[in-house]
């Protein structure tokens, strides 16, 4: 598979702190990657040397193949869209009057405005003046800022931690459209369900290096005790090997109808972290 | 270099529209077209009054609006935006300098409307103004990148304000303090002595080393800004 970003042994070290020390990864052709870290683990400081907004102290990034500081030139920009963590907007323009800027500049149709509008659902706002939006509007209007262009690599500085389960969800699935159009994610965040749902493959981030890199699936798999968890009628709760000790178990307590819910014990991407680092993520 | 004019209309209009609606920033514009009218209606201003008039509307029209846009651009988060579009640095300097240079125009015609001035060589003052208004874009351009907040920019604004309008009347005091001859190669110096010239019957021929003291405040300006800018790109 081609690859869209290549990291080798990157590090960033800001006077006597090092934000990064040593990182190392690539991000395929239309995949979802998901940076995950606590607060201050080096998200932002990635995001930044990969769109050439931050040089780096060591190590090398390159992003479609050329090193990630091309992107100061203006052309090689247009492949590239960006959500940080404070992008902004002008407050006395309307909506679509922000938007029809970003469409001049990238060379793209105004019709693509309602488009991106539709996709965080926002298409009634679009007269509305910047000013009078809430935070969670604000969030969404950056986020249909930066792929109103369509572009190949797209920047996602926790795009979704300013807004509620029903905007998220919005987001989610406007997301998937990108995805499905082939687009390339690189997203950071500290929601590990977000994590699961978005994402191929994750790595967790912690005190500046990669502390593991795999699908959640595979992670999960990976860190599973192997045993589901079963509830009796008596209210007690038993933990149960799933190899052939504890078949025989299961088959007796479910042939005397004693059982009221089976649950797996498979780790959360969150449990799988706080293992791995020994740190929670927020 | 090949330029967007698509590009830079965009930024443009956008800054016509935002600016439109800033009344705290664009009243100033009311500031020189007041003096302007009141002095207008004593009738035969000496051409040294005048030009403080001239000489205040690029300091506090050009100049400032140009800062306040900048900062603006700046406190919000928007500057940052535009340099990471396909915008180039030039594209957005000049798209951003467009706005503060055609009020600038207007400002100063109707200044000059209202003072009835009606200098003898026309097109060696327009000359001289245009490249003025372009070392004062810079100018501002360049505060506008070191200041964090459109507050700052009006403060930050009015010590040039005082030497570059008022700075004028230093040479004044040159005799006493020989080390004010210097204040003469200021570029609002410069214009006046050019006025002055004009005044006498000069033409493009006898006032070309105003013109050149002016055109070397442009260069050494652009380079600064330049150079300030590409270095805003990067954290
Ligand atoms: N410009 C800077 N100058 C000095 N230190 C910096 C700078 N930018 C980041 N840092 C430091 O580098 C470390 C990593 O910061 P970064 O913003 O990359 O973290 P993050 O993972 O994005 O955190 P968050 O989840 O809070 O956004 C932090 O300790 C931060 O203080
Ligand atoms: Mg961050």
């Amino acid at each position: 598979m081609e690859n869209i970003i290549e990291v080798r042994s990157l590090a960033k070290i800001f006077g006597n702190q090092t934000a990064l020390a040593d990182v190392s990864f690539n991000v395929g052709k239309g995949e979802t990657f998901g940076f995950l870290g606590p607060s201050g683990s080096g998200k932002t400081t990635t995001i930044k040397i990969l769109t050439a907004q931050m040089s780096q102290t060591d190590g090398e990034a390159f992003v479609f193949g050329s090193p990630a500081a091309d992107l100061r030139k203006p052309d090689k920009r247009s492949k590239i869209g960006i959500l940080t963590d404070n992008s902004g907007l002008y407050e006395r323009l309307s909506v679509y009057d922000n938007l029809k800027l970003y469409c001049d500049l990238y060379d793209v149709s105004y019709t693509r405005i309602e488009e991106v509008l539709q996709m965080v659902n926002l298409e009634d706002t679009k007269k509305k003046k910047v000013a009078k939006l809430s935070k969670g509007m604000l969030q969404r209007v950056n986020l249909a800022r930066a792929f109103l262009h369509k572009p190949a690599l797209l920047f996602l500085d926790e795009p979704t931690s300013a807004l509620d389960p029903v905007n998220t969800k919005h987001i989610y699935k406007g997301l998937q459209t990108l995805k499905e159009e082939g687009t390339t994610i690189f997203l950071t965040t500290h929601d590990m369900n977000e994590a699961e749902e978005l994402c191929d493959r994750v790595a967790f981030l912690n005190k500046g290096t990669i502390q593991l890199l795999d699908s959640p699936k595979s992670l999960r798999r990976q860190f599973t005790d192997h045993t589901i968890t079963v509830e009796l009628v008596d209210g007690n709760k038993e933990i149960i090997d799933i190899g052939a000790n504890g078949a025989s178990k299961l088959y007796n307590y479910m042939s005397e109808n004693k059982v009221i819910s089976i649950n797996s014990n498979e780790p959360t991407l969150g449990d799988i972290f706080v293992e791995v680092t020994g740190r929670k993520l927020s | 270099m090949n330029m967007s004019i698509k590009r830079l209309m965009a930024i443009f209009n956008k800054d016509y529209k935002d600016l439109s609606r800033n009344l705290y920033v664009s009243f100033t514009v009311v500031v020189p077209l007041f003096l302007a009218a009141f002095m207008g209606r004593q009738g035969n201003i000496a051409l040294e009054q005048q030009y403080m008039v001239y000489n205040l509307t690029l300091c506090l029209v050009t100049a400032y609006i140009q800062c306040a846009l900048i900062a603006e651009e700046k406190e919000k988060n928007t500057l940052r935006n535009l340099m990471l579009s396909p915008a180039s640095t030039m594209e957005i300097l000049a798209g951003k300098g467009l706005l503060s240079f055609a009020t600038t125009l207007l400002v100063l015609g109707l200044s000059a409307f209202f003072l009835d001035y009606m200098p003898k060589d026309l097109i060696v003052v327009t000359a001289a103004m245009v490249l003025s208004a372009i070392f004062y874009i810079g100018l501002g351009t360049a505060l506008g990148l070191m200041t964090k907040s459109a507050m700052e920019a009006s403060v930050i604004i009015m010590p040039f304000v005082f030497v570059f309008s008022f700075g004028t009347s230093l040479s004044f005091f040159a005799d006493k303090y020989p080390f004010l001859h210097a204040a003469d190669y200021l570029p609002n110096a410069q214009l006046l002595l050019l006025a002055k010239e004009v005044e006498l019957g000069a033409g493009f021929a006898d006032v070309w080393s105003n013109l050149g003291i002016i055109a070397i405040w442009v260069v050494v300006m652009t380079a600064i800004t330049v150079a300030i800018y590409r270095k805003r790109m990067v954290d």
